[in-house]
C-alpha cells in the first residue's frame, strides 16, 4: 500500500474511534437525507438545476448561523468541563455588541484598520469584565454558577438595554468588510464567520486537551477535592472558565454586529440555551470532567441543520422550537446509549487480555 | 436440617469477564455466614443475585428448599431477603421514621398519619435495640446508625435472611462494635446472616462458617472455629504470605527531614510537636476524631489556619498550600482515595502527572511522550498493574488506585510521605504489597509519617509511634516499648507515659 493511501485509512480509522465519530455520522446522515429530499429548482439566471439544500448558498449560510453557537458553545464546553454552567453567555453577547457599537459611533470616522481594532478591543474588554465578574462572584460567594449566571444574563441585558435605550446602533462598515470579506470565493459568499468558528475551535480543541490549563480544567470538573489535594489552584481554574466563556461571548459579539451591520441590546436572545445545547449535544457531562470543544461545533452544526431541514423541507416554522427540543433529547439520550456501548466494548476488550482478572477489578465487583 | 439458603452451580458471567463459575455451598438457617474473598473473588456478585439485583445466569438459588428466581430486589424483600448496603441507600432529607416506613406509610385518605409512622418506626427500632429518636432527619444520624435504620428496616420488613455487603467500610472502630453487638442478637431470632467482607478480626469474631472464593471460584466452605487467620488468607489470595521483618528498621535513620514544633488548628488539635528523620517510619495513632487526618492536612498546606512552627530540613518554612507543600519534598496519600485522591474520570496516567505536568511541557504545551514516559517509569516501579494506562482511574482494583497516588509523589521527588490509612479498603495480597513498599521506601531513605487505624500495621512497620487524642499528643512510644495493649489504652487515655 502506497504511504498516502495508508496514512488515509488510519486517519479514517482513527475518525471512526473517535468520540465525535457518533455526531459526525449523524449530521452526513441527516445532511445527505436533506438533499435527497429537499429537492432542486432551477436558477433563473443560468437556468442550471440546483439543489435545495446542498448548494454554496445554503451551506454558508448554516455556517454563518452555527459560527456564533459554535464559538459560545467552545466556551460554555470549557465551564461545563469544570463542572460550571454558564447562562449569561448570550447577554455578555448583547452588551458586548451594543458597548462596541456605542464606542465606535462616540469615536466618529476613523482609519478602518483602526476602527476594526478599536471594535474587537472594546468587544474583548466588555466581555473579559463581565466574565471576571461571573467568576469572582461565583468563587468568591461560593453560590452556584447556575445562580451567578442567571443573575448576571439579567443583570447585563439591562444594562445593554439600559445604555443602548433599546436602540439598534450601526456599526462603521469597515466591520462589516471584514466580516463579509470573500477572500476571492466571489462576491456573495462570506467565509470568515466559518474560518472564526474553526479557528476557535481548533484553539479551543487544542487548550482543553494539550495544555497544562486544559488538563486542569478536566481535573478540577472530575473532582475538585482531589484536584485541591494534588495541588492545583483549583478557584483560579474556577474563575478563568468563567472568563474563557464570556470572552469566546465577546468574540462571536463583535463578528455578530460586523457581519449583521448592527447591535441592539435584544442580540442573541436565548443563545445561552442554544449554547448549553451544543455543548450538551456534543456529550459534555454536566456533571463535570467530560466534553470537547470539536463535539461542542458540531453540536452546534447539527442543531442549525435541524433549523435548515424546516426551511428547506417546507416545514411550517411554528414548529419550530418542537423539533428541535425533542431532537436535542435524542441526540444526548443516543449519545449517551453509545458511550455504554463503548464503555462496555472497552471492559470486554480489557477482561479478554492475559492478565489476572484479580487486578483489573472488573465492573461487576464495583460499586 | 433444610438449608436456609443453598447456592447450587452458580454461575454469573459480566461482559468480559465471569464473576461467579460453578458456585455451590450452603448456609444453616441462623447462622451467620461470612463470605470471603479479595477484590473481585466475587463475593458482592453472589450478595446482588441472592438478592435480586442480578440473575444468575446458571445455577440456582434455593431459599429454605425452595428454589427461588428474583428478577427485581422487591421480589427478593417480599421472599425474606434483605440487603444491608456497603454504601448506603437512604433518602438523607427524610426523617428516621419516613425511611423506615419508606413504601407502606400510614396514611388516611393520602395524609401520613405522623403519629402512627412514629410508633410503627419506634417499634422496629426498640427491635434491634437501637436507640435512635424516629423524628430526627437521617443526615444527622451517623453511618453506623443510618446502618441501624437499615437493619431495623429489613427486619421490620420480615427479613428472614439478610446480605451485609462489607459493613464496617464506613464506620469507626466504636460503630463497629455496636454493629457486632448486634449480629448475634439477629441470629438469636432465626435470622439468617451472609456477611460479605475480607476484614479478619470481624470473620473471626462474627461468623461461625465461612466460605472463600478467589476468582469467581468456590474454594472452601468451612466452620469458621476449623481455621486460622493465616490459612483463611492463604485461601484468600492462592499463596502463602510471607511474614517479614521490615528491612528499614535494622539502618539508623538519616537527616532530619521535617519537624514541627506547637502545630495548632483552633477545634482539631494542638500542641503538636514531632520529627520525621530519613528512613524512618514515624506511626501516628489515634482514635477516630483524634486528629490524626487534620494533621496530616496541615502539614500538606490544606488547613489555612494552623499555627506553629514547621522546619523542612533544618529550615523553617510556611505551607501554605498543597503547591508549597509538593515543593517542600512533601507528599499526601490522602484518607478517601476516591474523594480526595484521585479524579476518577480521568486516566490512571493522567492521575499519577496531574500536579507534574509543569515538568512535562514547554511553555504550558504537555509533551504528552514525556508525560507518557515518566508516568510509565513509575507504573513499573511500582508494579502498577493496569490494562491500558488511558483508561479511566475508575476502573482500577483499590491498591492499584492507591498506587496511582503513591506513584505521584515519587514522581513528584517528595523526601515526605505522609500516608493516611494507606491500606483501607485494600485486599490482604494488595495490602501485603504496600506494606513492602512502605518498608522499602524508607529503606531508599523516604522519611514515612504512617496513619493507621489498624494497630498490627503500625506496630509491624513503625520505628516509632505518637499516640494522638483529642486533638492531643498522648506520648510518644518507640517500636520496643509498643503493644497492641498500650497503644489502646494511651488512645483511650487510660494510661499515661
Amino acid at each position: 500500500m502506497s504511504p498516502l493511501a495508508d496514512r488515509l485509512r488510519r486517519a479514517a480509522s482513527a475518525l471512526a474511534r473517535s468520540p465525535q465519530a457518533g455526531l459526525v455520522l449523524v449530521i452526513l446522515v441527516a445532511g445527505a437525507g436533506l438533499a435527497i429530499a429537499g429537492g432542486s429548482h432551477t436558477d433563473p439566471a443560468s437556468g442550471a438545476t440546483i439543489n435545495n439544500f446542498l448548494n454554496a448558498h445554503t451551506l454558508f449560510q448554516m455556517a454563518t448561523d452555527a459560527s456564533g453557537f459554535a464559538i459560545m458553545g467552545v466556551g460554555a464546553t470549557i465551564v461545563i468541563i469544570a463542572g460550571g454552567i454558564d447562562l449569561s453567555a448570550g447577554a455578555v453577547y448583547a452588551l458586548a455588541g451594543v458597548v462596541m457599537a456605542m464606542v465606535l459611533r462616540a469615536a466618529g470616522p476613523l482609519d478602518p484598520a483602526v476602527t476594526v481594532a478599536l471594535g474587537l478591543g472594546t468587544c474583548i474588554a466588555v466581555s473579559l469584565a463581565c466574565g471576571v465578574a461571573n467568576g469572582v462572584m461565583v468563587v468568591g460567594l461560593q453560590v452556584h454558577p447556575f445562580i451567578i449566571t442567571l443573575g448576571t444574563m439579567w443583570m447585563l441585558r439591562g444594562i445593554a438595554f439600559v445604555a443602548s435605550h433599546a436602540e439598534s446602533i450601526p456599526v462603521p462598515a469597515a466591520l462589516t468588510h471584514v466580516a463579509k470579506a470573500s477572500i476571492g470565493l466571489g462576491a456573495t459568499l462570506s467565509p470568515v464567520p466559518l474560518l472564526s468558528m474553526l479557528a476557535v475551535t481548533l484553539i479551543g480543541s487544542v487548550y482543553l486537551t494539550r495544555t497544562v490549563m486544559g488538563r486542569h480544567i478536566f481535573a478540577v470538573g472530575g473532582n475538585p477535592e482531589a484536584s485541591r489535594f494534588a495541588g492545583l489552584p483549583v478557584q483560579r481554574i474556577k474563575l478563568g472558565v468563567f472568563v474563557l466563556s464570556s470572552l469566546t461571548a465577546g468574540a462571536a459579539a463583535f463578528l455578530g454586529a460586523s457581519f449583521y451591520g448592527s447591535a441592539t441590546s435584544s442580540d442573541a436572545n436565548g443563545y445561552e440555551l442554544y449554547v448549553i445545547a451544543s455543548a450538551v449535544v456534543g456529550g459534555a457531562s454536566l456533571t463535570g470532567g467530560k466534553g470537547s470543544a470539536v463535539s461542542a461545533m458540531l453540536g452546534a452544526l447539527l442543531i442549525v441543520l435541524i433549523r435548515q431541514a424546516i426551511r428547506t423541507l417546507h416545514l411550517d416554522q411554528n414548529y419550530e422550537w418542537i423539533i428541535i427540543g425533542g431532537a436535542m433529547i435524542v441526540a444526548v439520550v443516543l449519545d449517551q446509549g453509545g458511550t455504554k456501548l463503548v464503555a462496555r466494548r472497552v471492559a470486554a476488550a480489557a477482561g479478554r487480555r492475559p492478565s489476572s482478572p484479580t487486578e483489573q477489578n472488573p465492573a461487576p465487583e464495583s460499586r | 436440617m433444610v438449608p436456609a439458603v443453598r447456592f447450587s452451580g452458580v454461575t454469573k458471567r459480566f461482559p468480559g469477564v465471569v464473576a461467579l463459575h460453578d458456585v455451590s455451598f450452603e448456609i444453616a438457617p441462623g447462622s451467620c455466614h461470612a463470605v470471603c474473598g479479595e477484590n473481585g473473588a466475587g463475593k458482592s456478585t453472589l450478595g446482588k443475585l441472592l438478592t435480586g439485583l442480578d440473575c444468575p445466569d446458571e445455577g440456582t438459588i434455593e431459599l429454605d428448599g425452595r428454589a427461588v428466581r428474583f428478577a427485581r430486589p422487591a421480589e427478593a424483600l417480599a421472599a425474606g431477603v434483605a440487603m444491608v448496603h456497603q454504601e448506603l441507600a437512604s433518602c438523607a432529607n427524610l426523617s428516621v421514621a419516613e425511611n423506615l416506613c419508606l413504601g407502606r406509610l400510614p396514611s388516611r385518605w393520602t395524609i401520613v398519619d405522623r403519629a402512627a409512622m412514629r410508633a410503627r418506626a419506634a417499634e422496629l427500632l426498640a427491635e434491634i435495640g437501637a436507640e435512635i429518636d424516629p423524628s430526627k432527619p437521617m443526615s444527622s444520624l451517623s453511618v453506623a446508625e443510618q446502618q441501624l435504620v437499615q437493619i431495623a428496616s429489613a427486619v421490620g420488613s420480615g427479613a428472614r435472611v439478610i446480605v451485609f455487603d462489607e459493613p464496617t467500610s464506613s464506620l469507626s472502630d466504636g460503630e463497629t462494635a455496636r454493629l457486632f453487638d448486634l449480629v448475634p442478637r439477629l441470629t438469636a431470632r432465626g435470622v439468617t446472616l451472609l456477611y460479605v467482607s475480607h476484614r479478619m478480626p470481624e470473620i473471626f469474631r462474627l461468623s461461625d462458617h465461612l466460605t472463600v472464593l478467589r476468582d469467581g471460584e468456590h474454594v472452601a466452605t468451612r466452620a469458621t472455629g476449623e481455621m486460622d487467620e493465616r490459612e483463611l488468607v492463604q485461601l484468600m489470595i492462592g499463596r502463602r504470605l510471607e511474614q517479614y521483618f521490615p528491612g528499614h528498621l535494622t539502618a539508623s535513620p538519616g537527616e532530619e527531614l521535617l519537624s514541627v514544633r506547637d502545630l495548632a488548628c483552633r477545634g482539631k488539635f494542638e500542641r503538636i510537636s514531632l520529627t520525621l528523620r530519613a528512613g524512618e517510619v514515624l506511626g501516628l495513632a489515634g482514635l477516630v476524631g483524634a486528629g490524626r487526618s487534620e494533621i496530616a492536612k496541615a502539614l500538606f498546606g490544606l488547613e489555612p489556619s494552623v499555627t506553629g512552627e514547621v522546619r523542612a530540613r533544618g529550615t523553617p518554612v510556611r505551607i501554605r498550600s498543597a503547591r508549597d507543600a509538593m515543593r517542600l519534598g512533601i507528599g499526601l496519600v490522602p484518607e478517601d482515595r476516591k474523594l480526595e485522591g484521585l479524579v476518577l474520570s480521568m486516566s490512571a496516567l493522567e492521575n499519577v502527572t496531574l500536579p507534574l505536568l509543569e515538568t512535562v511541557s514547554t511553555s504550558s504545551w504537555v509533551r504528552k511522550r514525556d508525560e507518557r514516559a515518566m508516568a510509565r517509569r513509575y507504573f513499573d516501579r511500582l508494579r502498577v498493574k493496569v490494562a491500558n494506562a488511558d483508561a479511566p482511574a475508575s476502573g482500577l482494583s483499590g491498591g492499584n488506585q492507591q498506587k496511582l497516588v503513591l506513584a505521584r509523589w515519587l514522581a513528584a521527588g517528595s523526601r515526605v510521605l505522609i500516608l493516611d490509612e494507606p491500606t483501607r479498603g485494600v485486599d490482604v495480597g494488595a495490602k501485603a504489597e504496600l506494606h513492602e513498599w512502605i518498608d522499602q521506601l524508607a529503606s531508599e531513605g523516604h522519611g514515612i509519617l504512617l496513619i493507621s487505624s489498624e494497630l498490627p500495621e503500625l506496630l509491624h512497620l513503625s520505628t516509632r509511634i505518637i499516640v494522638l487524642r483529642q486533638g492531643r499528643m498522648a506520648g510518644e512510644v518507640s517500636r520496643g516499648n509498643a503493644t497492641q495493649d498500650l497503644l489502646l489504652r494511651m488512645m483511650a487515655g487510660l494510661a499515661a507515659t
